[in-house]
């Protein structure tokens, strides 16, 4: 018998496949706004943080800090108003899954900063969308003038007395301002350096402020967590590890998505459990005909790469961890037997040095002396110090800078030039090759005359 | 000893007759964004939150890039420094600083669209704009191709915008018919 594929929880995607997902008519029939009705009529603020918190949600952005905690972080009694920045700013290469849900199902994204910002008692929402989405931006637009004209955006709220305004606010191109303090620097108009945490966005964010800062998928989730209380959540996808009581698990559901070498790439909504390989093979068609997957970077760009006998993992926040990788965005990316690593790493330290924004030192000069060096193994020039001088490189790059772009760049070239050595042994010089087969052999005799 | 000789006039900076005078800013906004400008400042409590969405629009209204002039007129308006308005501007991907011929391509090299052929597709780009690499306009100003990072259309890569348009699972020759639907 065939083994039983994993199956589909569609939540969040629920309307993906509906004519006109994206208008309030057809969400409206679906139920939108009937969550933040509830909140409103039903919940006290912190009732509602407190079934976010019950829900172990962790945000979906990449770094997964759980949401419920980051919103009890946000002070109460301030004189200052309080904002909503919506991280919407997908600019994490492989992943697209909040484009779809902006493009497709606006309305419930709308509905969870609604929801949040009831529950952090904020009336201002700022959804920084990155310049390259277009369409997301029409389509949130027009969900904000929608949700206007239907009472749900504005004034007084539904006669609640609860008031709240949303706006899209573009931005220009900048993977840097997807990291949230960078997102703040742009959203106030100024190039989008990190900022040094404390004091952490909660209570000094935008223009001083306190804001919340979540990603899209993250608040798209409030609604059903509210409809279903946060224990319904909390019970799908994967439990917090009993042993560990810093464990948060990975519960509820994630879209995860899957590009590159690949027959049919695309996004799907899976309670978390999921394995990389059934992800892969299942629901991605597997690699392309006559080609073999040789390496998985399982989230993003930023993530240590699996080979392909690692991939029976699943896709949870610490069960690639516990491997050596990370769940990252969950929208992985595939590259198969005809794809050099070297190549391959050099595309990839070439996309961190032009994003740097370069206000750290090991992250401006580091991220620039990686791609050189890939270069030079690309023109078989490589030798075996480049590939210690890159080591030492990861060392003094990663951890000591001001924001994780840096330490998002060494993880995956790190675990590529360890994992697939080889395939850089064939690109140094002769010589260089020569006196690395020497060295491995002689490296064999001695495990040999040990044992 | 000897008299010391007479001293040369030190040699102005080099870079002092190259300098450019300072330019003399637009009247910003034109009538055609007033009303849009206004409407994003509205949206903000300071004037310097609306700086990238109106860069965003004056670089629409302006041929496509933002000269020194376009800066100088947004600065003011703004109320934030021509050099405050500049680092802005050099730092997002979007915006041009030179003139940006009449129309512009946008070919992804991040890593799942280079795993799809993107190369090719840049080489193709750069070709038919007869630019000699990305980032510059082709001979006869018809073209810029820029190099972007991941436009987030992975799923459906290779991904190409054309003047602000996505087309996704582009082939070279569609690009080709694409940049000659250009006019």
């Amino acid at each position: 018998m065939a083994k039983k594929r994993y199956p589909e929880t569609k939540i969040l995607s629920k309307n993906f496949d509906k004519e006109n997902s994206w208008t309030f008519d057809v969400a409206r029939e679906n139920g939108a706004y009937t969550m933040f009705e509830k909140a409103l009529k039903e919940m006290t603020p912190d009732q509602v943080i407190e079934e976010v918190k019950t829900s172990r949600l962790r945000g979906r952005g990449g770094a997964g800090f759980p949401t419920g905690v980051k919103w009890s972080f946000v002070p109460k009694d301030v004189d200052k108003p309080k904002y909503l920045a919506l991280n919407a700013d997908e600019s994490e290469p492989g992943t697209f899954k909040d484009r779809w849900l902006m493009e497709l199902d606006p309305h419930m994204v709308l509905e969870g900063c609604l929801i949040c910002a009831y529950a952090t008692g904020l009336s201002t929402i700022y959804i920084y969308v990155r310049g390259e989405y277009p369409l997301s931006q029409e389509r949130l637009w027009g969900a904000i003038r929608e949700a206007e004209e239907k009472g749900f955006l504005g004034e007084n709220i539904q006669g609640s007395g609860f008031s709240c305004n949303a706006y899209v606010h573009t931005g220009a191109g900048a993977y840097i301002c997807g990291e949230e303090t960078g997102l703040l620097e742009s959203l106030e108009g100024k190039r989008g350096h990190p900022r040094i945490k404390p004091p952490f966005p909660a209570v000094e964010g935008a223009f001083g402020c306190p804001t919340v800062i979540n990603n899209v998928e993250t608040l798209a989730h409030v609604p059903w967590i509210i409809e279903h209380g946060g224990e319904a959540f909390a019970k799908q996808g994967i439990a917090p590890d009993p042993d560990n009581p810093r464990s948060n698990g990975s519960t509820g559901t994630k879209l995860f998505g899957v590009s590159g070498d690949i027959k049919t790439p695309g996004c799907w909504e899976f309670e978390f459990g999921i394995t990389v390989k059934e992800l892969l093979y299942d629901y991605a068609g597997g690699p392309l005909d006559g080609r073999e997957i040789k390496a998985v970077i399982p989230g993003g760009l930023s993530m240590p790469v699996l080979t392909a006998d690692e991939l029976d993992v699943p896709m949870g926040f610490d069960d690639l961890v516990k491997v050596g990788s990370g769940l990252g965005t969950a929208c992985a990316i595939v590259m198969d037997d005809t794809c050099c690593m070297v190549e391959a790493s050099e595309n990839i330290a070439h996309f961190f040095a032009d994003e740097s924004c370069g206000q750290c030192t090991p992250c401006r000069e580091g991220c620039h002396w990686m791609e050189k060096i890939f270069k030079k193994f690309n023109a078989n020039q490589g030798t075996r110090s480049d590939l210690d001088l890159l080591e030492g490189l990861f060392v003094n790059i990663e951890g000591r800078t001001i924001c994780a772009l840096a330490d998002a760049a060494v993880w995956p070239l790190r675990s590529i030039i360890r994992k697939f050595r080889h395939e850089f042994v064939a690109k140094m010089t002769p010589e260089e090759q020569a006196a690395e087969k020497e060295a491995q052999a002689e490296k064999a005799r001695e495990t040999a005359g040990v044992s | 000893m000897s008299a010391t000789p007479p001293r040369a006039p030190a040699a102005a900076p080099k870079d002092v007759e190259a300098r450019q005078p300072a330019p003399t800013p637009v009247a910003f906004p034109p009538a055609a964004l007033k009303d849009e400008c206004e409407a994003i400042l509205s949206r903000y409590p300071t004037r310097q939150a609306a700086l990238i969405p109106i860069l965003l629009l004056a670089q629409g209204h302006y041929d496509n890039w933002v000269s020194p002039e376009v800066e100088a007129g947004v600065a003011e308006y703004i109320g934030v420094s021509d050099s405050h308005v500049r680092g802005v501007l050099s730092f997002y991907s979007m915006f041009n600083l030179k003139p940006a011929g009449k129309h512009e391509v946008w070919v992804c090299r991040t890593l799942t669209c280079w795993l799809r052929g993107a190369a090719k597709l840049r080489d193709t780009a750069l070709e038919k704009a007869q630019a000699e690499r990305a980032g510059v306009v082709g001979e006869d100003g018809k073209f810029l191709v820029k190099n972007m990072e991941c436009l987030g259309l992975c799923e459906v890569a290779p991904a190409v915008f054309v003047d602000g348009v996505a087309h996704t699972n582009v082939t070279n020759e569609k690009l080709v018919e694409l940049m000659d639907a250009c006019e």
